[in-house]
């Protein structure tokens, strides 16, 4: 059986961002980069599958983008991955969700994985195209924001969230993909034995040009950081009309008192 | 030259970041409060592979190297002195005479639990009359038949009280000062072993520092580490890399109280503005920092040295002397930038501040640092 998983490596959220000098994305310099949060919950899944199944399955990890993303495969890698495919383009940004998945699709189309996880959307670009756009380029089934998932010879049970706390049960066929949402697992940590055997693990390097085969279909027109955050709101007068103030504020911006 | 880490060093550094942020941070308080570190968080840390960073995988070891070892001590300290500290005296001290100066049968024999955890290890050379002179060992003992049988005391034993594995220094003949000492493999929980007490300490409280007894205490011969009369120079390799451990606990709490001392300045307000803006906490900042960051350059210097078995007697001593005294420095500005807030115990930074100060004293007094410093600049 083949599986594979597809992450992406995001800038931590908590940096200060500033326009590109083409003011269309974020400056990628000094900024810290970690494995986009929902993929760690793909590959966590993925690797539970590949425990389960043991001997005769393998699990391929993919990821597009300069060296630095590198960093993010030796992590899928420790966390249990057995091989990985670096599609090397140092301009993954400037490429619109259509053409990311054809270069994921083209790669995977005569590979025959059977099961492939992605994160639900990135945490930078927050499209949440990719995953149903490589399924359906692909030609396999598909579902979404998975919170469950399991597998039975050739059948996927998946769980999905719905709007509002609603639950609701698909069934797939393999071939399939599955998009993973926060819930799902706990992924878990890379200890320092599985960090030094993903040394020995092999990374093969594609360069981009070998897969992409799609023009873009949308381009991002410019981008705008967030303002610089104000200091709050203070509430002032006597404390009984703080107190309604501030239930006011919690009934509407909160779910503390619903 | 290079001076970013590896990739695979970076991914190292960010799988123990994210561990220490949601395992130990939380309880770091606790640990402090109670004098104890949670045998949960032992066994967490143990599978993480923090206990044999170094040694090699075919005794249950990560494999990894002496840098990856001070990464993993940095960032653990970061959240907890304590951690940090039990860490790098099992690491450097036990595991690292009994990997350095032990027969195959020894390595196999005690290596696997202490890599794996399974074992906490402690290095018993302090006694009440012998600490920067150990020459001065006044722990004896004397072979009968195929048995070495030792009397006598130690003390400050770093993680002494898990009665684990432990590297243990005594003198055969104490006209002959360093050159009558002999090194051990002990089994700590033997009989003949006595616990006088766990001592009550200023900082790293979490941690055990073990003052013990040693009545007729029966050790194999076959525990002998190193040649007989030699164990004076298997204390000194030893201690000459545990300095990159403490080095690297020093510099985590710097690092700590830095951090939240940086995040605090952004947050307070006084005469309307942070108090960031004002040059007097600026200017503090800017030398905590330096501090902090000339530390981190010698600390991985000197495991980069190590490990590219090159020698790094000289770097060892002064990234623990440059470090430690980083240490007391940054947690007392970061108290100072606290204020009366840095004084109150729900705040962490008056527990970094007591932690820091051991580390300018074990594993070598920094007096005894700049005696190894300037005796290799005069020789």
């Amino acid at each position: 059986m083949k599986l594979l998983v597809c992450i992406k490596q995001v800038p931590d959220l908590e940096s200060r961002f500033k326009p590109n000098a083409e003011g269309v994305w974020y400056n990628e310099t000094d900024l810290a980069w970690r494995m986009n949060e929902y993929d760690e919950y793909a590959v966590e899944q993925a690797v539970q599958l590949r425990e389960k199944l043991g001997e005769g399955t393998e699990l391929t990890v993919l990821s597009i983008g300069s060296d630095r993303v590198v960093e993010a495969i030796k992590k899928a890698l420790a966390m249990g991955a057995d091989n990985a495919a670096h599609i090397q383009d140092p301009a993954a940004a400037s490429k619109d969700p259509w053409q990311i998945a054809s270069i994921i699709a083209t790669y995977a189309k005569d590979k025959a994985f059977d099961i492939i996880f992605t994160g639900m959307q990135s945490q930078d670009r927050g499209s949440a195209q990719v995953g149903v756009t490589v399924a359906e380029q692909l030609g396999i089934a598909c579902t979404t924001t998975i919170v469950g998932f399991e597998y039975d010879s050739g059948n996927i049970r998946a769980k999905r969230e719905l709007e509002g706390g609603i639950k609701g049960i698909v069934k797939m066929k393999t071939p399939a993909l599955v998009t993973c949402q926060m819930g799902l697992n706990v992924p878990r940590y890379p200890t320092l034995p599985n960090i030094m055997k993903a040394k020995k693990k092999e990374i093969a390097v594609i360069p981009v040009a070998d897969l992409l085969k799609e023009e873009a279909l949308a381009t991002t027109a410019s981008f705008h950081p967030p303002a610089k955050k104000g200091g709050g709101i203070v509430l002032e007068g006597d404390v009984g009309v703080l107190v309604d103030q501030l239930i006011a504020i919690l009934k509407d911006k909160t779910a503390v008192l619903r | 030259m290079n001076f970013e880490l590896s990739q695979d060093h970076k991914v190292l550094q960010a799988a123990v970041r994210d561990f220490v942020e949601k395992e130990i941070k939380p309880i770091a308080m606790k640990i402090d409060e109670e004098h104890m570190i949670p045998d949960s968080l032992i066994k967490k840390m143990s599978e993480m592979g923090f206990m044999g960073s170094y040694f090699p995988e075919e005794y249950e070891g990560a494999g990894l190297d002496v840098l990856s070892y001070a990464i993993v001590v940095e960032e653990v300290s970061k959240a907890c002195g304590s951690s940090g500290v039990l860490i790098s005296a099992h690491t450097s001290l036990a595991n690292g005479p009994i990997y350095t100066f032990g027969t195959e049968e020894q390595k196999k024999k005690w290596l696997p639990d202490l890599n794996s955890g399974r074992k906490m290890g402690c290095f018993l050379l302090t006694e009440p009359n012998a600490g920067s002179d150990a020459g001065g060992t006044a722990t004896m003992y004397r072979r009968e038949g195929d048995e070495f049988v030792i009397n006598g005391s130690k003390i400050f034993i770093t993680n002494g009280g898990y009665l684990g594995t432990g590297v243990l220094f005594a003198s055969f003949d104490r006209s002959l000062k360093h050159k009558g000492i002999s090194a051990f493999i002990v089994d700590m929980s033997s009989p003949g072993i006595t616990i006088l007490k766990n001592e009550n300490k200023m900082g790293i409280r979490g941690s055990y520092t073990t003052a013990f007894a040693f009545d007729d205490l029966r050790v194999p011969v076959e525990n002998l580490l190193g040649k007989e009369g030699k164990g004076f120079n298997v204390a000194m390799d030893t201690l000459n890399g545990g300095r990159i451990g403490i080095a690297s606990q020093a510099l985590g709490i710097a690092e700590g109280a830095f951090e939240r001392a940086l995040a605090y300045s952004k947050e307070r307000k006084q005469f309307d503005q942070a108090i960031s803006e004002f040059q007097a906490i600026q200017f503090k900042l800017a030398d905590m920092y330096a501090r902090i960051e000339t530390s981190k350059l010698m600390i991985y210097k000197a495991a980069w040295l190590k490990d590219n078995k090159m020698n790094y007697t000289m770097e060892s001593a002064m990234c623990k002397m440059l470090a430690s005294e980083a240490a007391t420095y940054v947690t007392k500005e970061a108290m100072q930038i606290f204020g009366g807030y840095g004084f109150i115990c729900d705040y962490e930074i008056e527990r970094m501040y007591r932690d820091a100060k051991i580390t300018e004293i074990y594993e070598g007094t920094n007096e005894v640092q700049r005696v190894v410093i300037s005796k290799l600049l005069l020789s």
